[in-house]
């Protein structure tokens, strides 16, 4: 449940974008940008938050009427080990004890459903935390860390999975299956794709998160659009974008079914006139763009 | 044996609704309240909540009723029932500030001899800790129901009694008031009958939430509640008069005061509340059955939308908004405008600062591009959905409780939604 600081949306003074080299910050740049709002995007090699000298070059370009919005983070990919959850954790305690000095109007953080378990299929804000890997519970520690720092409005973000063309990373789910489709002209799914997700568009993350900060909204609200679909189904709408239609490939299930639902109530009552954009269409869009 | 006179503490929704019954009965009743302006107003005839049968009661039993806020009238008395409503926070915590305020009162006020009994709604302990030598206390169950209030008092289904030795005798005059209304006695310690009150309201939550549960799953797949439910009520494990009706959630307050205190003793004595906090979050959950609705089907597709809304009180034959999903809903709205009517609240209650309040259920829907059905009057089911369909500018129709005809919503154009079957 979040609240909103502002009835009526009002433009932050600036945003600052920590991780700005990151695919769903720079979503988050253009769109501010697009709304006239000034933007400071700090990543790395100007930023580096491993290193102990960020927290003086940081606190030097905050100001204390900054909105500032943390998604600086080794993903996954990077490493799911201890020493990469040591290195993440040390970025953000000099992000926020740049913080701490500097003050600011607004925080945001960037988390994970990671912070989940995998037992409730359906969640929302108040089902508790129970991260299932040291992914999920960084994102847990990085959130506490952040709701730390002295007399800041502190906002949580929770994003289910996130597609977009520009987005680099190639987990399973749209952004592999229309690289695979488009590369080898297949899709291959794990076991028979049974397990069903939340998939939401960058663009949708980026205009929530422009509200949010527009609204100076605090609390905790999960970033999703409340519909599931399955892998398989999510196949199929890829397929349908290719003339030649790809082969979808089942392979024997190395792991039982899970299934991911999120109640976006909360979501809803924060942003009711919100629309997302629908899976089906969010794949063809990125299919158009990555065509040209 | 002379009739037992009868007298009643604390001219609330309970006790007012006691009294008056006990007066249909047949008996003496003398209805205290300390609130003289309270009493002046009953005096007057003026009461302060609707029930069915009520006003009339209070007309035709008015020379056994007599209204006081003089403690000394309560001498006259031979059985004394306390029965303030006990007011709960947003939490659903209990206020015993005022029902232990009273007692004392009518403890001060009462003849030794007296039976004081307790009717309002109180934790496991609290009448033990009440009881004092040389004086005669029991607590009663109550089971009123907004709504059916006096339906209920007149012809109950049982008395549960709670005593300080459910061995010895009822005092005499007690025991005829009660038998004045055949049906079952059950005395019990104080503790099981305060007890069995939660336990009574526990059941009818179990029943209501598995409807929502399987509701819902019904919306999802294809199924409908409806069939279903004439099955349930046939198997005699089930029973014909099983709360099975899905709902907005829990509301009005009484059964989400008693979830708060189940959760509540089960913290502080270590038993397992697991699943009444599951009652409690579906019950949240389908309170917002509208709003996901509405959201997918209306403020999600259209800029500024009008919303009528039919119905503010938590359930028909009311006027209490206690938890009410209407309120809830339009809580969630504040930023629409809104068109809202009730046949028995104003529309001032609403909080919304752009809901306006309208003279009728069509002038409500005049220009909206949706209608959400919130309350179960029966007068809405006589709406034509015709009428409805030429008035509203849209055709979204949210109609919870079935209270109007889908088949004919859907012949007169609406798109019409309600809960247990996919839309």
């Amino acid at each position: 449940m979040i609240a909103h600081a502002h009835t009526e949306p009002r433009k932050p003074a600036r945003v600052v974008l920590l991780g700005a080299s990151g695919f769903i910050a720079g979503a988050i740049a253009g769109r501010l940008a697009s709304q006239g709002i000034a933007v400071l995007p700090l990543g790395r090699p100007v930023l580096d938050l491993t290193n102990p000298e960020a927290v003086a070059v940081l606190s030097g370009a905050l100001r204390g009427d900054d909105a500032v919005v943390v998604l600086a983070a080794l993903t996954p990919d990077k490493g799911r080990d201890g020493a990469t959850l040591l290195k993440n954790l040390t970025m953000m305690n000099h992000a926020c004890a740049a913080l701490e000095k500097t003050g600011c109007a607004h925080l945001v953080y960037f988390s994970s459903d990671a912070v989940y378990g995998l037992g409730p299929a359906r969640v929302d804000e108040d089902t508790p935390a129970a991260p299932q890997d040291l992914y999920g519970a960084m994102h847990l520690a990085r959130e506490m860390m952040a709701r730390a720092v002295p007399k800041a409005p502190v906002l949580i973000l929770r994003p289910t999975l996130v597609y977009g063309t520009q987005d680099t990373h190639n987990a399973y789910g749209p952004n592999r299956f229309r690289r695979t489709a488009q590369k080898d002209g297949r899709i291959q799914l794990l076991g028979g794709g049974e397990e069903t997700r939340d998939h939401i568009h960058v663009d949708d993350v980026a205009a929530l998160a422009a509200r949010c900060l527009m609204r100076g909204s605090t609390g905790t609200l999960n970033v999703a659009t409340g519909r599931s679909v399955s892998f398989a189904t999510l196949a199929e709408m890829v397929a349908r974008q290719f003339p030649n239609r790809p082969e979808i490939v089942k392979t024997p299930r190395a792991s039982p079914v899970t299934h991911r639902h999120y109640d976006i109530i909360n979501l809803v009552k924060a942003f009711p006139d919100y629309k997302f954009i629908a899976l089906e269409e969010g794949i063809a869009r990125c299919q158009r763009e990555s065509l040209g | 044996m002379k009739r037992p006179a009868i007298g009643f503490a604390g001219m609330t929704h309970l006790g007012l609704v006691s009294g008056v019954s006990a007066a249909e009965k047949g008996f003496d009743a003398v209805c205290f309240d300390p609130d003289t302006a309270r009493v002046a107003a009953l005096a007057g005839k003026e009461l302060p909540v609707s029930e069915p049968q009520l006003d009339q009661l209070v007309a035709k039993n008015a020379a056994r009723l007599k209204f006081t806020s003089t403690p000394a009238d309560l001498k006259a008395c031979d059985v004394i029932y306390v029965a303030p409503d006990v007011p709960t926070d947003d939490l659903g915590r209990s206020d015993l500030t005022p029902i232990n305020d009273l007692l004392e009162r009518v403890f001060g006020a009462a003849r030794d001899d007296a039976a004081i009994v307790v009717l309002s709604q109180v934790p496991p302990g609290f009448t033990r800790g009440k009881q004092r030598p040389g004086r005669i206390l029991h607590y009663q169950v109550e089971t009123l129901i907004f709504g059916r209030a006096v339906e209920r008092a007149l012809q109950p289904e049982r008395y549960i009694v709670g005593c300080a030795d459910p061995l010895q005798p009822l005092p005499a005059p007690y025991r005829a008031f009660l038998e004045a209304h055949d049906c079952p006695i059950l005395p019990m310690r104080y503790e099981s009958a305060e007890l069995a009150k939660i336990s009574i309201n526990m059941c009818l939550v179990a029943s209501v939430s598995t409807a929502n549960t399987l509701a819902e799953l019904c919306e999802k797949t294809g199924a409908d509640w409806s069939e279903i439910v004439p099955a349930l009520k046939l198997d005699k494990r089930i029973g014909p008069q099983a709360y099975l009706a899905p709902g907005l959630g829990i509301a009005g307050g009484n059964l989400e005061r008693d979830l708060v205190t189940v959760c509540r003793f089960a913290d502080e004595l270590g038993t397992d509340a697991g699943m009444v906090r599951a009652w409690i979050a579906n019950s949240l959950h389908r309170r917002d059955w509208a709003l996901r609705l509405l959201h997918d089907e209306v403020l999600s597709k259209i800029d500024d939308p009008v919303i009528a809304v039919l119905g503010l009180a938590y359930k028909q034959d009311t006027h209490s908004t206690k938890n009410s999903p209407s309120i809830a809903l339009l809580s969630a709205l504040t930023s629409y405008r809104v068109r809202v009517f009730d046949p028995v609240v104003p529309g001032s209650v609403a909080p919304n600062p752009r809901c306006v309040g309208a003279k009728s259920e069509l002038e409500a829907c005049e220009g909206a591009d949706a209608l959400a059905v919130m309350t179960p009057w029966p007068q809405f089911a006589r709406l034509d959905p015709r009428d409805i369909a030429g008035r509203l500018r849209g055709k979204a129709v949210f109609d919870p409780y079935g209270v109007l005809q889908g088949a004919d919503c859907r012949a007169a154009g609406l798109a019409y939604h309600t809960l247990g079957v996919r839309s």
